[in-house]
């Protein structure tokens, strides 16, 4: 592929190399002698790959009655099992590599008469671990004589309640119709702080993780999301300006050919 | 360009990872609680295999370093310096 979206061939015409548009062939492009020449091993599977691929979108083309009809995707097979079988070949190797060459140490079996010293949820739990460690911000109500409305074991559980809750609803409020968070700064900067809330009320779960005053942890644990807020939507908002709106919008509204 | 730079990232990431076995082998005690690993004393080779994995470890290890950076600077500064001197040239 070129560096730009569009070149100019011998004849001065434009011709688009995006996708879109068929490109006559030219002086570099290969005869079907040559192409054959390439009779075996990893060239010819990658010959036979891109060419296919090649052919398959020319015959969608060719087929397709609609004006839009630039991007018709690739099949599943072979194009995308096989660049997925690659990758899974990878993983599954490192996997057995790692597992017979660097076994990891089976310590001894967890003692049940002995109560460990720090006690932690696993660390995808931390999260709603922190949240039962919100009791500086149950509020002792003046008209109930200075005590608390509920106990802050029930306030930590009520805290899990209105995340949760918070994040099921949010799907509800934004459809997702944008395809960059640049298209949407307000949503993506409300994602944002949700990321680094997860992560501060993680960190303050575990409250000596960080050496830093337990109180400062606990103001940072709320001002952290609220910064990257507003970062990010500085941010997106002045890349709006350069952005293309309609860049990806013919990949959503295309048909499949009749 | 981007051919060097996967070169280079390959090279990197093999000799790394061979790196990073054999010092898990020689190099690391135990990869149990807070005490030093991948870069602790290498014990005597007592065999052999044990000679020949520990000088493999460091070959792998400035391999992986000398290698990328062959790639990802040496090379492209070459290539520059080449085409610009051509451009001057001509």
């Amino acid at each position: 592929m070129s560096d730009t979206d569009t070149t100019t061939n011998a004849d001065g015409a434009e011709v688009r190399t995006d996708g879109t548009g068929i490109v006559p062939p030219d002086d570099e492009t290969p005869t079907w002698s040559e192409r054959k020449a390439r009779s075996q091993g990893l060239a010819r599977l990658t010959y036979e790959y891109f060419e296919r691929s090649r052919r398959e979108d020319q015959d969608l083309r060719q087929q397709s009655s609609y004006v839009e009809r630039d991007v018709l995707a690739f099949p599943t097979w072979p194009h995308e099992m096989i660049r997925n079988l690659a990758l899974v070949s990878f993983f599954v190797g490192m996997i057995v590599f790692l597992s017979a060459a660097l076994p990891p140490h089976i310590g001894p079996p967890a003692d049940s008469s002995s109560t460990p010293a720090v006690i932690l949820p696993d660390w995808y739990l931390y999260w709603s671990f922190g949240l039962l460690k919100l009791g500086p911000l149950n509020p002792d109500i003046s008209l109930l004589g200075g005590q608390k409305l509920m106990a802050d074991r029930t306030y930590g559980v009520l805290a899990n309640v209105v995340i949760v809750g918070f994040v099921a609803i949010v799907p509800f409020l934004n459809k997702g119709a944008a395809r960059r968070p640049v298209e949407q700064p307000f949503w993506a900067a409300v994602g944002m702080s949700g990321v680094v809330f997860a992560f501060t009320i993680a960190v303050l779960s575990v409250k000596n993780l960080v050496p830093m005053d337990s109180h400062v942890i606990f103001d940072l644990t709320f001002f952290l999301p609220l910064v990257a807020a507003f970062v990010t939507y500085a941010v997106l908002r002045s890349m709006r300006e350069g952005y293309m709106f309609n860049l990806n919008r013919r990949y959503y509204r295309l048909r499949p050919p009749k | 360009m981007a051919d060097e730079f996967a070169k280079g990232l390959a090279v990197f990431m093999g000799a790394g990872l061979a790196w990073l076995t054999l010092a898990g082998w020689y190099r690391t005690p135990s990869f149990e609680g807070s005490g030093i690993q991948l870069v602790a004393e290498a014990p005597e080779p007592s065999t052999i295999y044990g000679t020949i994995g520990i000088v493999l470890m460091d070959v792998m290890a400035w391999f992986a370093v000398i290698g990328a950076l062959t790639f990802w600077v040496v090379i492209p500064l070459f290539e520059q310096a080449r085409a610009s001197s051509e451009e001057r040239g001509s």
